[in-house]
């Protein structure tokens, strides 16, 4: 009888431990941030430092946030799953410092992304280059090449000088 | 007894993970606030060598306004100025600014802040000192506002040992943007479009220049000292509470009766308008789209593998590639030309304005001369005020020509026929005392200009000398004795002005 209750005893406290410390963790991860669109949510964690920075001294500061380049725009499915996604895989590299250096590089998947973005918003202005470049592909091509925007545009948005160890002193950053 | 121990092996799997989850949290937390930290510097440190020590790009990049240093004495390019300000400190000398650097070098020199022999003497007040040292917030925290706003000029000069610098925009705690001057917050509040405690990181990139490059006045404000003593000071104070156009700040100053000085030659109460540089960049297409004054006037520069924004404030247009090539894309020389075009049709209608303004003080001190009367008059000298008001808002800051250029032209344009309707008006006058053809006397240099409103130049240049070669060493002695002055800032100092040649100062 003694242990029974004992165990019981363990069980709820046990139960009200793993709540309370998940309650702590969503707390300290600021875990409800990831709902929102704001930037200053990539900067929740140091790495993204300079990638903010310098996205807050380019000119899509005015138009786009990250968002709206990284993640899909077409369904708000695709959407949802591609920031678990990237969201998991970013967990991931913090915990387990997985991620080399200072120097983080975009996913295949990522670029994608990106790069129908950049066609999106600018299709006015890509839309002869897209319809040329088809002409110089085999039949069945998805029709662009693969280069990508950035693979000229190189200093857009974030510039060509992009590791955390580059903006030290940054306020837009520190704000936080 | 199953069921207990399933859910506590359950909850306690649960636990083990978020607790190595939060501790690999809280320290990459560590690791960030250790990023983001900075170093320790007094609270209102002055010496910008101080700050310089841990940001040392961003300093030596400040300390290269010193390449600004040419002296373009404006009174010699436009003698007309000379006429409009008869009467005032801007008539003796005025140059167009040099870089931050040379502030206060440049406050000290000019002929405008005299040559006082102690604290009590000196033409100008405390409060001209107020956007050229990073020693006023200093100050005014040890002091109080009302205090500092009080007396001559002269008695601040043992305590204003730094031009403006670092303390003067940032945080000492967090290096965050911040506004020293509370008469910005005032002006913002009474304004109303972005108060002072809203503004966000962007704004605040154009708001920590607005504390200086803005339209203000003195207004006088009783107060009371702690011996009891009535005393009044001069607090400087932005015209904002209708708006920021030419024609709000006229009717708030007009609803004021507020008198800068009189004219010498034509008695017009009038006004002098600073530099609304920021109140009139909000009208042009880049404070429009929220650009920032640090987008254009601090890029972000690569050093080697670093990039810092250069606090080497000065023209866009000097290194374009970080500058209007960041939003725009086109070649610089066609950017350049169109800059150019743009000072061109500026500097015309501002050519037209003063000499149809200059005219008018000399046609309506004429006037006087002849025994014209108070009713007569009162109507010219109102459109006098307004034209030479409207023409000084306008072009004051300088860069309006680019920043709003439509806003710019359509005030020139305003200033213009204020000043023809006064001279229409005057004409009528003139006739009735039987000189209907008189013609103003020539103003066409400085000197002559000088002559004709009957300024005694040599003498303010010999009081500027003795005060320069006497008191304002003893001020130097006496920032060293209490740690204040701070030997880089004056490092490689020259002496430049537009009135004496190098030799004659000793320093």
């Amino acid at each position: 009888m003694e242990t029974k209750g004992m165990m019981k005893y363990a069980a709820v406290l046990s139960v009200l431990g793993a709540v309370g410390m998940f309650a702590y963790v969503g707390y300290a991860s600021n875990m409800f941030s990831y709902l929102s669109e704001d930037p200053k949510v990539c900067i929740n964690c140091h790495t993204m430092n300079t990638e903010y920075a310098t996205w807050q001294h380019s000119s899509h500061r005015e138009r786009a946030t990250c968002v709206e380049c990284h993640l899909p725009r077409e369904s708000l499915a695709d959407k949802i799953f591609a920031k678990s996604r990237d969201g998991f895989k970013h967990s991931f590299a913090m915990t387990f410092r997985t991620y080399e250096g200072d120097n983080i590089r975009i996913s295949e998947s990522a670029k994608k992304r990106i790069q129908a973005n950049c066609i999106n918003c600018h299709r006015e202005i890509v839309s002869q280059i897209t319809a040329n470049s088809k002409l110089y592909q085999t039949a069945g091509e998805s029709g662009q090449i693969d280069r990508k925007c950035w693979s000229c545009h190189r200093e857009v948005p974030h510039g060509t000088t992009r590791s955390l160890t580059t903006t030290p002193d940054n306020l837009g950053v520190k704000e936080i | 007894m199953k069921r207990s121990t399933v859910l506590t092996v359950i909850s306690v799997a649960a636990i083990v993970p978020m607790v190595l989850l939060a501790i690999s949290i809280n320290e990459n937390k560590a690791e960030q606030k250790a990023i983001n930290a900075v170093p320790q510097i007094k609270k209102l440190e002055s010496r910008s060598s101080e700050w310089g020590k841990y940001y040392q790009r961003q300093y030596d990049s400040y300390r290269q306004t010193r390449k600004s240093d040419k002296i373009d004495d404006m009174l010699q390019v436009n003698p007309a100025l000379v006429v409009m300000w008869a009467g005032y400190g801007f008539s003796k000398d005025y140059n167009a600014p040099r870089g931050h650097f040379y502030m206060l070098e440049d406050n000290i020199n000019t002929l405008r802040t005299g040559g006082p022999v102690d604290a009590m003497t000196g033409p100008m007040p405390t409060a001209c000192w107020t956007c050229k040292s990073t020693d006023v917030p200093r100050l005014i925290d040890k002091i109080g506002e009302l205090d500092y706003f009080t007396g001559k000029w002269a008695r601040h000069g043992s305590e204003i040992a730094n031009p403006v610098g670092c303390g003067d925009c940032h945080d000492n705690e967090t290096m965050k943007l911040t506004i020293t001057r509370d008469f910005l917050k005032r002006g913002l509040d009474a304004e109303g479009s972005l108060k002072a405690a809203e503004a966000t990181h962007q704004d605040m990139r154009s708001l920590v220049c607005a504390q200086c490059h803005s339209e203000y006045y003195f207004k006088k404000t009783e107060w009371t000292d702690k011996n009891g003593a009535k005393q009044t000071a001069g607090v400087v104070t932005f015209p904002w509470d209708n708006g920021f156009s030419a024609e709000a700040m006229e009717q708030y100053y007009d609803d004021r009766n507020f008198v800068d000085w009189t004219h010498k030659v034509s008695k017009t109460p009038m006004l002098k308008a600073q530099h609304p540089g920021y109140e009139i960049y909000k009208t042009g297409a880049h404070g429009l789209n929220n650009v920032a004054c640090a987008d254009c006037h601090m890029p972000y520069v690569r050093e080697g593998g670093v990039k810092y924004s250069s606090h080497n404030v000065g023209s866009p247009l000097d290194h374009m590639a970080n500058t209007c090539l960041n939003c725009h894309s086109e070649e610089e020389k066609a950017f350049k030309d169109r800059v150019a075009r743009k000072l061109a049709r500026k500097t015309e209608l501002t050519k037209t304005a003063m000499d149809v303004i200059a005219k008018a003080h000399l046609e309506a001190g004429k006037a006087w001369e002849l025994g014209a009367t108070e009713a007569e008059m009162k109507d010219i000298l109102q459109d006098i005020r307004h034209a030479q008001w409207r023409w000084d808002y306008s072009i004051a800051s300088h860069g309006s020509f680019f920043h709003a250029p439509e806003e710019t032209l359509r005030i020139l344009g305003s200033a213009i026929n204020k000043g023809q309707e006064a001279r229409v008006k005057l004409r009528a006058v003139l006739a009735k005392y039987d000189a209907g053809d008189y013609e103003a006397p020539d103003f066409s240099t400085k000197e002559k200009a000088q002559a004709v409103i009957g300024l005694p130049y040599q003498k303010l240049v010999d009081e500027k000398m003795t005060f320069l070669n006497g008191l304002r060493q003893e001020w130097i002695e006496q920032q060293r004795q209490k740690g204040l002055y701070d030997t880089q800032a004056w490092e490689g100092m020259k002496f430049n002005t537009s009135y004496a040649p190098e030799e004659l100062a000793k320093k």
